[in-house]
């Protein structure tokens, strides 16, 4: 019921909402949102946000509080203007700590008229969410599904007892067959029975005698059993396809996958070092300090990245760090044994290897899970088939000691040691 | 052509003892029980039916609880804020200084795991001694450090400790009493200006400088001879001829390992091929670290080194004092000889003498002022400044304090109660102060006596400087955090004066306004470099002006007090224990001693025939009585000791220093005296045999191999005539036979070639080994049970020469009336990663297998410990885990709680119980080096990879590198002539080249 009437609200909610646009778009002389938009998100969500204070103030209201020729010079160079003693200007700069708001030169008129009729936009949407206006239209709406669903109710119920009528009819035709044809229908059954009987009596009398046939079968079944036995004991501590769950739901198809962010830019340890780490928790917030997700959660902070900040001890609100951070603690996916020595930088900077061909497609997995077994077996099979990147000068001399071995065919990870136990066992 | 010496590296070896044939034989030295369990008695043995269903349901129950076991959770931690230098996996180097040593400290993740000499340094520049590299287990040390200050033994906060302790200065200074600062030399310019500071608040302050191991004789004699009051600089590198008389000069006296690293020059194998060796004379009463590297050794007694002295200075100066050397021809032939050479090397030569007595130092600088040893080897200008410290001071404040002058005393890495000569005046003295105080880390035998303890902080925990020489400075900056609620003494000398100043600020500003003071470097230059150097000061000319007639006849009356009935005892450092300072550390306790391989323990050293006489034999206890003071201690017997003399050596017997140092051996420090005010660590004493018996765990006869030839020794003057005589290589003399395929190594071919000439038994390397390789302490009981876990071994061998003639014969040995004319071998013993190695062969589960880089790898995963590869070993250097070493509360040495087990290095296995080991050659620092190189896209550079053993060898004995590559150091020394390879002739195609031992002896 609540989907359905929140469906419904969403739906009056766009409506009105575009009736506010249109309303919005005749007061800003047509300016364009959309483009309004895009310039203020890339350009002044870093310190600004329309309905709260981030680094500079809350941007609502500003139409009213100042004029728009005014506001446009002050977006554009508002240090020129407090340079050159505009009282406005030096006044808000004065009651804003004296923060220096970057010039934007490089923006035309309209532009920043397009930015000033997004605020505005935005000031309204945020004006009737919270506001009476949203508040009544909801119960509204509410009101008209609750008509909806009882009608929808009544309606199924008569439904159900037309069935129930029409179902009794039926049985009680089939029951006046049944009575008239007793004898005959006794008489199959007991044919039938007799039949089937003999038959399987007859095959397993031919099975038993048949020793081969036995013999046979025994044998598929030990098989089988072996088989089956084999493979289990493999795959004893082998835990392909692992997806534990993490404390933060954290999805890397959003990260790697929508927004293209460059796993190194978050496992730079793989670059460098035989940990390929996971980030701490200062490099989300070097995105998280103004992503905050909110059009996903109506305006509110998403409750994943809150935990970010819970970690950090961010409050929000202040934009302040607290002292008391409290670590995440991430659950380990992807476990190699203490006595196997494994290094990423080996792997991805000397040998080229792509994260994806271990890892899997990361850039579309929800919850990351074990995409490799990480067996020995694996590894092997990999260093007897992968060629040696000799772009490196290091091989330099290798191949030359190499060539006069084998002569031109290509160089594997295995020809060159990568087989031998204490390449990876020390 | 091969060398028909004969070696042993005991004297049960030369006597082929029963016991000794008997352990020799078996692999294991006690009998396996496998009779017990096979007879008839064992099979028969009838396992009741229920057991053995209980037994068979259990298993069954519990393999497959095993199996079914759900992905084990672990958790992932990252940091919350990354520190931006450090990124996990990779370690970080951080500049320090210790003993006076600029050091590189490895730290991974935040924790110091290793140390390491400081390669841009000035002084040692490669390798550390032993203590060096172990000092980063002492911050681990965390069961027997304290963890917060303390007022009379109970725990405290900072601040009631610091009012307690403003109150009782307040007063002894408004007493007008002194207060007294008992410590150690300090050389570091920051606690000096914090002393300094402190002394402003409270003027009685007075600063006392004690050293338990001094060197105030130098200091005094140099006064007396030049009007310099310093310990000089020994310049080893310039000398040619060295005569040392009872100076461990390469091990514990002054700088050993300085002094190792130039005297080394001189004689390895780049010296040899240019032609060049120094010549090195030891005159000694026990066998020191020094006098198995000499060419030529003589006993003698502590009462004789003066009339050495004194013959010397007759034969050099062609005067005659009275006193010279009588009733011992050997030595006074051998002074003859020698003075000889040092006047043929004028300029080239140099005297030393071990004993801290004045006049014998005063004599020994007339005799270097006369082979003009001042300016080339002997630097007054370019002081040592290690060893401040003034018995006399020390004196003086004991007066004071029994007097009543003193109102409050405080000790700063001091503890006289165990280490001074007499403790019980010390006892008395601080009775009659009121407050006394120590910053000692834990409650130390002088510690747990004192009214308070403000816990001081690890140098790896601390700001601060050294300064260890004139004009050179080094930092000491912390890696760590305090792990415990310690405060570093200085800051607290700094809270107690009121200067609320923090540490880093000090040390930062004493280097700012002081020592960086118009240079160019910056306090962050220093940082990173570790240590500033004002240059060294150009040689003035000094002329003697001492008394030496006077020196001469002080000698002969302390020689007289020394000799007559009884034994002369000479009390000496082991090279690993020291002072006892660290001797909590469990891998100094179980580093064999270079010369008697006894770890664990102290002893009484006599000459064998000398035990012989007191009806001694192997595992006797002696009663040692003199100077009013005796012990028991287990007897050795040393060959090479001097007929007559005992020595046993200090720093054993602690009380009150952690679970490991507890009760090791007797404390000898009470038999030494102040005399002069100067401390002599020579006395007088009587033995007497004692009915209980005690076994010393040595490791001398372990591994033995049965008299195999494997020692290749010359002298200089065949070397000058053939550069590879006595090498006993028979390479092209027959036709030898593989079973084996050979083995390629296209890529890298990992060797080493070891330097019989250089290696001076130390056994640093042997520590860094473990500490590089995760390798367990044992214990004492399984040492003796030949259980030890080294994977590099120092074999030393002895062999019997008199009057220039070497014995090689048994029944020619047994002839011989003393033991003391041996000489000594010392070899470094280590998996020699044959080509076709017999451990692989026998190898049931292919566990051990070669590289195609030379090495022979150990997969610890695979291993299922048959031991058949130990036994197949001809070089015996593989061992076998008897137990979880790290997680049993048995061998609770040090790694058996969550603090000592941070020291372990995370890119090494600790190996589970039932696995064999055995040395890898650093294999993940050649893998870390390689991958370093291809990251760089680069061939991989010569000296690039340091072993941890080779990286520790001040001595440069281990030279390690890719024979592959054809101008390596490595192969440039694999073509010396002086190489053998060990029982080459078994053809299994060792890695390891051993170069031949020269020696420079007088007679060729």
């Amino acid at each position: 019921m609540r989907n359905i009437s929140s469906v419904l609200g969403k739906l009056a909610k766009t409506m009105s909402i575009s009736l506010m646009l249109l309303f919005a778009v005749t007061m800003s002389h047509a300016q364009d949102v959309k483009e309004g938009q895009t310039l203020f998100k890339s350009k002044c969500t870093t310190c600004h946000s329309v309905t709260k204070k981030v680094v500079g103030p809350a941007l609502a209201g500003m139409t009213q509080r100042h004029d728009e020729e005014w506001l446009v010079k002050w977006i554009r160079n508002s240090q020129a203007m407090v340079a050159a003693g505009d009282p406005t200007a030096v006044k808000l700069f004065e009651e804003n700590n004296n923060l220096v708001m970057t010039a934007f030169t490089d923006l035309s008129d309209d532009q920043i008229k397009n930015i000033i009729a997004y605020v505005e936009d935005e000031e309204a949407k945020a004006a009737q969410a919270p506001a009476g206006g949203s508040a009544e239209a909801g119960a509204a709406q509410s009101d008209d599904a609750n008509t909806f669903m009882i009608v929808g109710l009544i309606a199924i119920v008569v439904l159900a007892v037309v069935i129930i009528i029409v179902l009794n009819r039926v049985i009680r035709t089939l029951e006046k067959v049944i009575a008239n044809n007793q004898a005959a229908i006794e008489a199959a059954q007991a044919r039938n029975e007799m039949i089937t009987e003999s038959r399987f009596a007859k095959f397993a009398q031919a099975f038993v005698k048949n020793k081969k046939l036995v013999g046979f079968t025994v044998l598929m079944l030990v098989a089988f059993l072996a088989v089956a036995g084999w493979n289990t004991l493999w795959n004893v501590g082998v835990h392909q396809g692992y997806e534990p769950v993490q404390p933060i739901k954290f999805s890397h198809q959003i990260h790697a996958g929508v927004n293209q962010i460059e796993c190194q830019y978050c496992h730079g340890g793989a670059f460098k070092s035989k940990n390929a780490s996971i980030p701490s928790a200062n490099v989300c917030m070097n995105c998280h300090n103004t992503v905050t997700a909110s059009d996903h959660y109506d305006g509110e902070l998403s409750p994943e990245i809150a935990k970010i900040y819970r970690a950090v001890d961010y409050n929000p609100d202040t934009r302040e760090y607290g002292n008391n951070p409290k670590p995440i603690q991430w659950v380990r996916v992807h476990n190699l044994p203490d006595f196997a020595y494994f290094n990423h930088s080996q792997h991805v900077v000397v040998a080229g290897v792509e994260c994806q061909t271990c890892h899997g497609p990361v850039e579309t997995m929800e919850e990351i899970y074990q995409y490799s077994p990480l067996t020995m077996k694996w590894c092997i099979d990999c260093h007897r088939t992968t060629e040696v990147n000799t772009d490196n000068a290091y091989y330099d001399q290798l191949i030359e000691a190499h060539e006069k071995l084998k002569k031109g065919e290509k160089m594997t990870a295995a020809m060159i040691g990568g087989l031998e136990c204490g390449k990876c066992h020390y | 052509m091969d060398s028909n010496k004969k070696y042993w590296k005991g004297l049960e070896e030369l006597q082929q003892t029963p016991a000794f044939v008997n352990n020799s034989k078996g692999e294991f030295a006690e009998p396996i029980p496998v009779e017990d369990v096979l007879n008839e008695a064992g099979l028969s043995t009838k396992t009741p039916r229920r057991d053995f269903l209980k037994a068979l349901g259990f298993g069954l129950g519990a393999v497959t609880l095993a199996a079914c076991n759900r992905t084990p959770v672990h958790k992932a931690v990252p940091y919350v804020i990354k520190p931006e230098e450090i990124t996990p996996g990779i370690p970080n180097f951080y500049a320090s200084s210790f003993n006076g040593q600029s050091v590189l400290i490895r730290t991974r993740e935040g924790r110091p795991i290793l140390v390491e000499a400081n390669p841009n340094a000035v002084g040692l520049v490669q390798g550390t001694e032993s203590g060096t590299v172990s000092s980063v287990l002492d911050l681990y040390d965390m069961t027997n450090k304290l963890q917060n200050p303390q007022i009379g033994g109970k725990d405290v906060d900072w601040s009631k400790l610091d009012t307690t302790v403003k109150q009782a200065l307040v007063k002894a200074n408004n007493a007008n009493k002194q207060i007294a600062l008992v410590s150690r030399t300090i050389n570091s310019p920051s606690t000096l200006q914090a002393i300094a500071k402190f002394k402003e608040s409270f003027p009685t302050t007075n600063l006392i400088q004690f050293d338990p191991i001094s060197y105030s004789g130098i200091r005094k004699a140099n006064e007396q001879s030049f009007g310099r009051a310093v310990v000089p600089a020994y310049n080893f590198e310039n000398a040619l001829v060295v005569l040392s008389v009872g100076a461990d000069f390469l091990g514990t006296w002054l700088d050993g390992e300085e002094h190792t690293q130039d005297y080394i020059k001189n004689r390895n194998y780049k010296s040899l091929e240019g032609g060049k060796m120094s010549r090195h004379i030891q005159f000694e009463a026990g066998m020191s670290m020094t006098g198995t590297n000499a060419d030529v050794r003589i006993a003698v007694k502590p009462s004789e080194e003066g009339a050495v002295l004194i013959s010397l200075y007759n034969e050099v100066t062609g005067s005659s004092l009275p006193g010279a050397l009588t009733g011992n021809p050997r030595a006074a032939t051998a002074v003859k000889l020698a003075a000889q050479e040092l006047l043929k090397n004028k300029g080239q030569a140099v005297v030393v003498a071990g004993a801290n007595n004045v006049d014998i130092q005063l004599l020994t600088n007339a005799i270097n002022a006369a082979i003009g040893a001042y300016g080339s080897v002997i630097d007054l200008d370019n002081f040592s400044k290690k060893y401040q410290g003034s018995e006399e001071s020390f004196g003086t404040f004991l007066a004071d304090a029994s007097a009543g002058r003193v109102g409050a005393v405080m000790f700063l890495n001091s503890n006289p109660l165990y280490d001074y000569a007499n403790a019980q005046v010390v006892k008395d003295a601080l009775a009659k102060i009121d407050f006394t105080l120590s910053f000692a880390d834990r409650a130390d035998e002088t510690a747990s006596e004192l009214d308070a303890i403000a816990p001081t902080s690890n140098y790896l925990e601390s700001w601060g400087d050294e300064s260890s020489r004139e004009g050179y400075y080094t930092i000491v900056q912390p890696t760590i955090n305090p792990v415990f609620n310690t405060r570093q003494a200085e800051q607290s000398l700094l809270v107690w004066s009121g200067n609320i100043i923090n540490i880093f600020d000090f040390v930062k500003n004493v280097w700012e306004t002081q020592i960086l003071a118009g240079g160019t470097k910056k306090w962050k230059d220093v940082l990173q470099t570790g240590f500033e150097y004002k240059g060294k000061l150009g040689a003035k000319a000094y002329a003697f002006t001492g008394n030496v007639q006077g020196a001469a006849s002080n000698i002969q009356a302390y020689a007289q007090s020394l000799a007559g009935e009884g034994f002369e005892l000479a009390l000496y450092e082991s090279p690993a224990i020291r002072d006892g300072r660290f001797a909590n550390n469990a891998f100094l306790q179980e580093l064999p001693d270079p010369v008697s391989k006894v770890t664990w323990d102290n002893y009484v050293a006599l000459n064998p025939k000398d035990m012989e006489a007191l009806g001694l034999g192997e595992n006797s206890v002696v009663a040692v009585e003199g100077n009013n003071y005796s012990v028991e201690l287990p007897v050795l017997a040393q060959p090479g000791q001097a007929l007559g003399t005992a020595s046993i050596a200090v720093g054993y017997g602690r009380t009150k220093v952690g679970k490991a140092g507890n009760n090791v051996g007797a404390n000898a420090y009470p038999f030494a005296t102040v005399k002069n005010g100067a401390i002599q660590t020579t006395a007088k004493v009587k033995l007497s045999k004692v009915s209980r018996t005690y076994e010393l765990a040595q490791t001398q006869t372990h591994h033995t191999i049965e008299g195999r030839n494997i020692i290749r020794e010359t002298t200089f003057a065949k070397y000058l005539k053939n550069p590879a005589s006595e090498s006993g290589r028979f390479a092209d003399s027959h036709k030898s036979y593989d079973l084996w395929n050979k083995f390629e190594s296209p890529g890298h071919k990992w060797v080493m070639a070891v330097d019989l000439n250089a290696c001076t038994g130390c056994g640093a390397c042997i520590v860094a080994c473990n500490i590089e390789n995760n390798i367990p302490v044992v214990g004492r009981d399984e040492v003796r049970r030949r259980r030890e876990m080294h994977w590099l071994r120092i074999d030393r061998y002895y062999t019997i020469e008199e009057d220039g003639v070497d014995y090689t014969k048994e029944d020619d040995i047994a002839k011989l009336n003393d033991f003391q004319n041996v000489k000594v071998v010392h070899q470094p013993m280590m998996c020699q990663h044959c080509d076709h190695a017999p451990c692989e062969t026998v190898c049931p589960v292919l566990a051990t297998v070669h590289s195609s880089e030379g090495l022979n790898h150990m997969a610890y995963n695979r291993c299922f410990g048959t031991r058949y590869c130990a036994n197949n070993c001809p070089y015996k250097v593989r061992r076998f885990n008897w137990f979880n070493y790290w997680n049993d509360s048995r061998f609770d040495n040090y790694l058996n709680n969550e603090f000592t087990q941070l020291v372990l290095n995370p890119d090494v296995t600790t190996r589970s119980r039932g696995v064999m080991e055995k040395c890898s050659m650093c294999i993940q620092r050649i893998q870390a080096g390689k991958l370093q190189a291809k990251i760089e896209s680069r061939p991989l550079k010569d000296g690039e990879i340091k072993l941890a053993c080779a990286a520790v060898c001040s001595a440069n004995a281990l030279i390690f590198g890719d024979a592959n590559d054809p101008n390596s150091e490595v192969s440039k020394a694999l073509r010396s002539e002086r190489i053998y390879y060990v029982l080459e002739e078994i053809n299994v195609q060792p890695n390891i080249g051993y170069m031949t031992k020269v020696r420079n002896t007088f007679e060729a």
